[in-house]
């Protein structure tokens, strides 16, 4: 198998790497932001991301410079940077890793990020259930400050960069970043409507940056090589870097791999993680998270970048790829995953509040073999009346696992039905009033 | 923000083919309006920020992607809109309605709003008879949720509309969505039962039957009832309300949003309070004490009666041996009617109204200082305020509608707010003005004078002064200035506990502001000394230059819903209709000439006279209407003996009053809900109440029973109807003429502003400016006996549904002051002083500093024995308010 150099998870790859400042420093951490604090003026560090062509890592994929770009540089009051730890995505587990095992790589990114966008005070977002991650990270914020990286006087330069560290209480709409602002404010956690955008009317209506984890844990190794260093990696001009993506599923060797972007999905999932577990050939695979709708064999030689994937119909979402063999079936999974986003939804919008209630219900009937001819027609037209129509991008993620699943694998669902009307009793019908 | 800046720049946009040319930044749901174009929406509401959950306001934008939410989107230039014209906008709504009637329990027909449900009618207008929605539907349980408001959450589309009005109008934030999903639910905020101010605004925003009114619940389909637009009866803010009625019962009391003084909100006086008029107690016939029992007679013999006593009297013993006192809530066509039957038909001017319980003091102020018996601002003023200083108002309490103004100015508009309130910031069932104040300087309720004092002291050291003014008028300022140096500091905070950075920093946010509305509250005006600080506050406007510029003034408050009007119509002894000045010849001689009588040339004399002469045995007869003085003033006013000693005393009522059962003749008068007429509000504004129910049993209008009286008395007054008695007035008095939606506020009177700051000031500057003699430091507690939110006077106690929420006295003290005295929640003390002592459950609140009790003026009957009496010596309004008591836990409950 082709070893590929890998730029975030390098540190904790070395034997015996603690996550400690002093190992971080070791291996040449805070070198970054001394640089950019004497070097460089916060515009310098903007462009620099801009021309490294960075994109979040959170799931939409936005340039990261070019959002920097839109916090006002004006503006009187405070600005804020929020680091969007909330990852609850299923099938996406790499925020989890950088956080726990290099905590000072992300830290180093938000202080660089502070000092691009003007802010003084920043949040890390966590989620709720990362117990052990808050506290390595709240450590590590310590160590930090201590260390004069972060504080009253960073590095002797008179700026204040402060870093909190905060749980959510179990959520995953937190991970939207305006529902995460709400709740960062102490409101329920609810996404708001946009615009206005975080970029001018953020945390506490002022301008705020939210950016995700690994997108963080780029930015020390942008300013140490340069933005075209980045630039050259990947799949240039427009998925530059690598990724770090969680393979999940029925493959041999789950678990995250840090690796270009643009590589083809096959050699991914059959040389990078050692294919699949048994000699059932592969059926289907998510290529980005639950949010991403599913895609067949025929599209594993689709590259691994944002502009591929999406052509074929998906995203590269938050790289949480999750492969199923042949004997899966597709109808249980996308009832699973509808299950997900049932109890998730938060409810805030009518189309996905109730769509979420009414597609679960019609799935489970189906999958239970009591699906009705029609049914199918009425997935579909649920489905196009939530996509677009909600406040947030969950509408969309909701109904992508059924609308792919109702692509490629119709047949699945209509035998279900099919079994249904054979099995059902054909005596006449009592009928039932349900309210 | 649902209301658009006040920039002119206009936009021109086209929606569904018609051309609207609206403000910049309206938003496109609003200007659809403005052209006819109704957008369906559910979550939306003009008075609320947008939330944009509901998803039914979709419509199509050209050069926008996707479906927008007009509720949420402003007007642009150019912007080209569909919505009913748009197959796709449509459609999405359409959807809409079908995910909403998915969980929707479609029990309309035993739902209280079907018939003017936006679901029901949304559902009539876009959707097809069946639903396809054919699973489970979610069922909430169903849970008690509060004496008056009830919920039925399946009914709930989860607009929000109620959690928002209750955050962001009301500030009490009692609602909050629970749970998650399908399963939200709209509860109260915490686990327990909801306890809040019941403004009902929750109730009238509920687009759906998911959150309703208990009192009228089940009683009526909306299509049965008949809707009267009339005013609320009982503070003086003067909301506009609509009873609605069937078959002659009042089934529920609303407001229309926007309209009115209120703009549709209510308080729960107005809402839940309702019930009075139609309480089994009120009277149905006149009476005729026989003895100690009293016997029901006809009108006719009642009114002869009433009319050959009083002609006895005074033929006896003069007319002035007759006295009359009306009540503020009566109309102003009663009050009127009233002093001129007194003045013209009995021959006395010994006429006084509930305006002498403290709303005096402010007009008499504004008349002294500025030349009008109205403010010179408007609600208007006060929401687009910059700075706003409250002063002994407890707002929430007292004047719930005018406190939705202050908090508009300042949760939305940033308006600054100063308060000098005997209120600690604390969270609680109902909302707090301090919690929102930049400036809040707390005292006790005997220390308004002093913070007062050291505002303008600090006012003073700082120089904010109106440099112009202090040109012409040397003399007053210096005297002023003088005298604040000899206060010092020390002695300001031995009184006040606020040191002297605190005045310094509220007078320089006070200095700042350029349109600066100062209110006064009852803790002023009907506290001890309290037109001395009315004057003082108004002389803060004066120096610092702010009294005469638009959108600035004083606005004080009163407390009954025609204390205005009572004293605009002449109903207080001195003044002539129109805030005329008895003692003036002229003005006399010409109200003589229109009314066609003569107007005696004696003194008026004011409520604490009456009852001193009475005492003396010099007045005879007392007329009262509307009014319980033995219920209003405590023994130590002398009305016991007072009433006792009374020839004749006749008095016209909705019920037997304490003050009534001690009366020879009773006649019963119909409520505002039986007549026509009209009422002033605290702002000066005049609208018109009308009749909405049959009158009760014989009852009739008060100025009916003058006219019936003067006719009695050979001397007749007759009027076919109110609107002739409104004519005459309107004819005598040109600024009652004013009867449109937004009244102009008076204009200071710069040739009384001259005089008072050139002479005027002079005569009582001295005692103003005096520090009041410190307490004693003891175990002493201040009583203050204060308005309830949830009830208005004793009048209110016939209201069921107030009473649902507040039945009882209680003595309310801080939990910290009980628990240093040992005394827990629901505990009996005994509140005693030299003039009594009285048992009395407690309660706590969080909000009432320490070292002070409250307890609810509505229930005073035990409590008022302990009330020290005084009057002023300038208004003669009687004080009555505070006392000095001792607390002691009675060892056993
Ligand atoms: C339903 C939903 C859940 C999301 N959850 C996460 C999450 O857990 N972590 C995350 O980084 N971004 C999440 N996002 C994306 C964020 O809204 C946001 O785009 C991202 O944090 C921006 O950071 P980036 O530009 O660095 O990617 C979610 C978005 C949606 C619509
Ligand atoms: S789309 Fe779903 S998750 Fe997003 S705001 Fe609407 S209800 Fe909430
Ligand atoms: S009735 Fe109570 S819950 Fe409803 S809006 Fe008024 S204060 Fe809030
Ligand atoms: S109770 Fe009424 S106002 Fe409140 S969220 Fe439900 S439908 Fe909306
Ligand atoms: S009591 Fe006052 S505030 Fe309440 S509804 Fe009546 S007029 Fe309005
Ligand atoms: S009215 Fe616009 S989304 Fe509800």
């Amino acid at each position: 198998m082709a070893q590929y150099e890998t730029i975030l998870l390098k540190n904790m790859e070395q034997p015996g790497y603690s996550g400690s400042l002093e190992d971080y420093e070791r291996a040449g951490g805070y070198q970054a932001l001394r640089k950019v604090l004497k070097d460089m003026q916060p515009d310098q560090v903007i462009e620099e991301v801009k021309k490294s062509s960075l994109r979040g890592r959170g799931g939409a994929g936005f340039p990261t410079g070019v959002k920097w770009g839109f916090i006002p540089k004006d503006h009187p009051g405070p600005k804020y940077l929020c680091c969007n730890a909330d990852e609850s995505e299923p099938g996406t587990f790499k925020d989890r890793q950088l956080m726990e095992r290099d905590p000072h790589q992300m830290l180093e990114g938000m202080a660089i990020t502070c000092f691009a966008i003007g802010a003084e005070t920043s949040y890390v977002y966590i989620r709720g259930e990362f117990r052990l991650g808050a506290k390595i990270l709240e450590k590590a914020v310590q160590e930090a400050k201590a260390a004069g990286y972060l504080g009253e006087n960073v590095l002797g330069t008179g700026r204040t960069i402060n870093i909190f560290v905060h749980a959510g209480a179990g959520a995953y709409i937190c991970g939207e970043e305006t529902a995460l602002l709400e709740s960062l404010e102490g409101k329920r956690g609810q996404p708001r409507f946009k615009p206005p955008f975080p970029a001018t009317h953020g945390l506490y209506q002022k301008p705020t940056v939210v950016n995700n984890v690994e997108t963080m844990a780029n930015i020390p190794h942008i300013m140490n090589k340069g933005g075209e260093w980045f630039a050259g990696i990947g799949s240039p001009p427009k998925s530059c870097g690598t990724r770090i993506f969680c393979l999940s599923g029925h493959v041999n060797r789950p678990g995250n791999y840090e690796v270009p972007m643009g590589m083809p999905f096959r050699e991914f999932i059959y040389d990078v993680g050692g294919g699949m577990r048994s000699d059932k050939p592969l059926k289907a695979f998510i290529p980005g998270g639950a949010s991403a709708p599913f895609l067949t064999p025929e599209h594993l030689d689709v590259k691994m970048d944002f502009e591929a994937v999406a052509m074929a119909g998906s995203m590269l979402g938050s790289g949480g790829v999750t492969v199923m063999e042949e004997g899966t079936s597709m109808v249980w999974a996308a009832l699973r995953l509808m299950e997900f986003f049932y109890h998730e939804s938060c409810g805030k919008c009518t189309p996905c509040r109730e769509g979420s209630s009414w597609l679960t219900q019609i799935l489970q009937r189906i999958w239970n073999k009591q699906g009705r001819q029609g049914d199918l027609d009425l997935l579909d037209e649920l489905c196009k009346n939530i996509a677009g129509r909600t406040i947030c991008a969950f509408g969309e993620a909701e109904v992508g696992p059924i609308q792919s699943t109702l692509k490629y694998f119709r047949h699945e669902y209509e035998e279900l039905i099919r079994e249904a009307e054979a099995t059902r009793p054909q005596s006449k019908e009592i009928p039932v009033f349900t309210h | 923000m649902p209301t658009p800046s006040t920039t002119t720049e206009t936009v021109t946009l086209t929606i569904d083919g018609q051309t609207a040319t609206v403000p910049k930044g309206t938003l496109v749901i609003e200007a659809a309006r403005q052209v006819g174009v109704m957008v369906p929406h559910f979550c939306y509401h003009p008075k609320l920020t947008p939330d944009a959950n509901c998803r039914m306001c979709l419509v199509e934008i050209e050069k926008m992607p996707r479906l927008q939410t007009s509720c949420s989107t402003q007007a642009t230039e150019g912007m080209v809109v569909k919505s009913s014209s748009s197959v796709q906008a449509q459609e999405a709504r359409k959807m809409v309605l079908d995910f909403i009637l998915a969980n929707h329990p479609l029990d309309c027909p035993v739902c209280d709003q079907g018939g003017r449900c936006d679901l029901q009618d949304f559902s009539h207008e876009y959707t097809a008879t069946s639903s396809r929605f054919q699973e489970l539907k979610r069922v909430f349980p169903k849970e008690y949720f509060s004496p008056l408001i009830e919920t039925q959450m399946n009914r709930c589309v989860q607009c929000m509309r109620c959690v928002r009005y209750c955050d962001q109008i009301m500030d009490v934030k009692a609602l909050a969505p629970t749970g998650r999903g399908t399963l939200t639910e709209i509860k109260a905020f915490g686990a327990h039962e909801l306890d809040c101010e019941f403004c009902g605004g929750c109730v009238q925003i509920c687009p759906v039957g998911a959150i309703t009114s208990r009192l009228s619940m089940y009683e009526f389909r909306p299509w049965m009832l008949k809707r009267t637009d009339s005013v609320c009866g009982y503070c003086g803010d003067g909301c506009q309300i609509t009873f609605q009625t069937k078959d002659n019962a009042l089934i529920e009391i609303n407001s229309t949003q926007g309209s009115g003084r209120n703009n549709g909100d209510l308080c729960a006086r107005g809402y839940f309070g309702y019930h009075v008029s139609e309480h089994p107690d009120r009277l149905t016939l006149p009476l005729i004490r026989k003895g100690d029992e009293f016997q029901s007679v006809q009108w006719e013999e009642a009114l002869e009666l009433v009319g050959q006593q009083l002609l006895d009297v005074k033929a006896k013993y003069g007319a002035d041996a007759i006295g009359g006192l009306i009540s503020g809530r009566c109309t102003n066509e009663d009050i009127y009617v009233f002093q001129k039957f007194m003045r013209g038909v009995v021959g006395t001017n010994r006429i006084d109204s509930s305006a002498r319980y403290g709303h005096l003091n402010g007009v008499h102020a504004l008349q002294r200082v500025q030349g009008t018996h109205r403010w010179s601002v408007s609600f208007e003023d006060i929401e687009s305020a910059d700075t706003l200083l409250l002063v002994g108002t407890n707002i929430t309490e007292t004047n719930p509608i005018t406190g939705l103004k202050v908090k508009e100015a300042v949760k939305r508009r940033g308006a600054k707010l100063i308060t000098i309130e005997a209120l600690n910031p604390a969270i609680g069932s109902i909302s707090n003005i301090v919690n929102l104040a930049q400036q809040h300087l707390g005292v006790k309720p005997t220390g308004f004078s002093t913070a007062i004092l050291g505002l303008l002291k600090a006012v003073v050291e700082q120089s904010i002064l109106d440099a112009e003014l202090q040109g012409k008028a040397p003399a007053y300022f210096n005297a002023i200035s003088a005298r604040l140096q000899a206060l010092s500091w020390d002695a300001i905070f031995a009184q006040t506990g606020l040191a002297s950075d605190l005045f310094t920093e509220a007078a320089q946010v006070f200095g700042q502001g350029k349109k600066v509305v100062v209110l006064v509250g009852p803790g002023v005006l009907r506290s001890e000394g309290g037109f001395g600080m009315t004057m003082n506050l108004m002389d803060l406007l004066l120096i610092t230059g702010k009294l005469t510029n638009p959108g600035c003034g004083l606005a004080p408050l009163a407390e009954e819903n025609n204390d205005q009007g009572a004293f605009e119509m002449g109903g207080t002894g001195a003044v002539l209709p129109g805030g005329t000045s008895l003692g003036d010849p002229a003005v006399r001689e010409n109200l003589s000439k229109a009314w066609g009588r003569p107007i005696p040339d004696t003194p008026g004399s004011s409520l604490p006279q009456l009852i001193e002469d009475a005492q003396q045995g010099k007045l005879k007869a007392l007329f009262v209407v509307g009014e319980n003085p033995l219920a209003s003033l405590p023994p130590s006013s002398g009305i016991h003996s007072a009433l006792e000693k009374l020839d004749f005393l006749v008095c016209q009522e909705l019920f037997l009053t304490e003050t009534a059962q001690k009366a020879h003749v009773v006649l019963p008068a119909c409520s505002y809900a039986e007549k026509d007429g009209t009422f002033t509000n605290t702002e000066g504004h005049i609208q018109s109440v009308r009749t909405a129910i049959d009158m009760v049993g014989e009852s009739r209008p008060d100025w009916e029973i003058f006219s019936a009286l003067s006719v009695m008395m050979n001397n007749p007054m007759e009027y076919g109807d109110v609107k002739e008695i409104g004519k005459e007035i309107r004819n005598l008095l040109p600024g009652t003429r004013t009867l449109g939606p937004a009244p102009l506020p008076a204009q200071p009177d710069s040739s009384a502003i001259a005089r008072y700051v050139t002479t005027d000031y002079q005569r009582d500057i001295a005692p103003r400016y005096q520090l009041p003699v410190n307490d004693a430091a003891t175990d002493e507690i201040t009583l203050q006996v204060s308005q309830s939110l949830f009830h208005s006077g004793k009048f209110s106690r016939k209201a069921k549904g107030l009473l649902q929420v507040e039945a009882t006295g209680k003595i309310y003290l801080h939990p910290e002051e009980a628990a240093r005295r040992g005394i827990s929640d629901g505990d009996m003390v005994k509140v005693s002083n030299s003039l009594g002592e009285v048992l009395t459950p407690v309660g706590l609140r969080e909000r009432i500093p320490q070292g002070v009790a409250t307890f609810p003026e509505h229930f005073d009957e035990e409590i008022r024995q302990l009330l020290p009496y005084k009057v002023d010596p300038e208004t003669q309004v009687p004080y009555y308010k505070l006392a000095r008591v001792h607390l002691k836990k009675v060892v056993g409950s």
